[in-house]
């Protein structure tokens, strides 16, 4: 990896570590609800930059996130490991066996679909196994996590489009 | 074009499995409280008490009311489970202190078991 992209990488995870501190100090109503703000990083890193990229983000911003709240290692912090690869993972792979087909709402949404279906897996297989709550808590998951994944894909794709914009503009000057 | 009918297809999926659970699912007549995946106590719900149970980490006091459940008086730092508040079917789950608390019928409602399900 060349010295320029490391040092994107870092500013990436900068942003996207700003994010999720931002994320903490908004208000929710329930408790376990997060927007995954982050992830609008996550996903302008993917389309911009590809996903070896995108997954440095996620793993640096779950790493240094969970050492700055004090979760490193516990239950949170599996949690939200398990859930930032497998999603990077479901929308890197979406993002390059079809490229056109979605645009970054349709990447977000399977992202949030598939970080909130592997949270649940990982919490029942590794803290929780009982199954009523699991069934219980699925849908209302899903639900959430659709009107979550849409924001932030709606903010990733503004995000996408003023980035190219912007360097468009500035190769034409160039 | 396929974002919206991604975006339609998760909304109706999501929203078709809440109407189902809630259809399916009987309401709880039993409280049984779980520390470290072992069943520690069994409560009938319509028999209001209090109980103080131990985790590994800490302790926390259980109140069942009016035939619903809740949390109080949490030793974990986050009280995500006191502020789950009453709940009259599923489960609170305190994930530092390793206990659930989960709400269950103690007899199968006839054919509207999850069992009697197929396709």
């Amino acid at each position: 990896m060349q010295s320029r992209d490391e040092y994107r990488i870092a500013l990436l995870a900068a942003y996207a570590l700003a994010l999720h501190g931002f994320e903490n100090l908004i208000p929710m109503p329930i408790p376990w609800l997060k927007i995954g703000l982050a992830n609008i990083i996550t996903l302008t890193t993917l389309v911009l930059f590809g996903f070896r990229q995108a997954m440095m983000v996620t793993l640096i911003r779950v790493t240094l996130a969970s050492i700055f709240i004090g979760s490193f290692l516990g239950p949170g912090f599996i949690l939200s490991m398990g859930g930032g690869i497998l999603g990077t993972l479901a929308m890197g792979i979406l993002v390059s066996v079809s490229p056109r087909l979605f645009g970054p709402v349709g990447v977000s949404l399977i992202g949030a679909f598939v970080h909130n279906m592997a949270q649940l897996f990982l919490a029942y297989v590794l803290f929780i196994q009982r199954i009523e709550p699991m069934i219980i808590i699925t849908p209302i998951l899903i639900l959430i996590g659709t009107m979550t994944g849409l924001v932030n894909g709606l903010a990733a794709d503004l995000l996408i489009r003023s980035l190219k914009k912007g360097s468009d503009t500035l190769q034409n000057t160039a | 074009m396929a974002d919206r009918v991604l975006l339609a297809t998760l909304l109706l999926v999501s929203l078709l499995g809440i109407v189902f659970v809630n259809d399916v699912l009987p309401h709880g007549t039993e409280v049984s409280i779980e520390v470290e995946g072992k069943v520690m106590y069994r409560y009938p719900l319509d028999t209001d008490r209090s109980v103080k149970v131990e985790g590994p980490h800490g302790f926390l006091t259980v109140e069942i009311k009016n035939k619903k459940v809740r949390v109080i008086e949490a030793s974990c730092p986050n009280k995500l489970c006191e502020k789950q508040g009453w709940i009259s079917r599923g489960g609170i789950i305190c994930l530092p202190n390793r206990i659930s608390i989960v709400v269950r019928g103690n007899e199968k409602p006839e054919g509207r078991a999850l069992d009697a399900v197929t396709g």
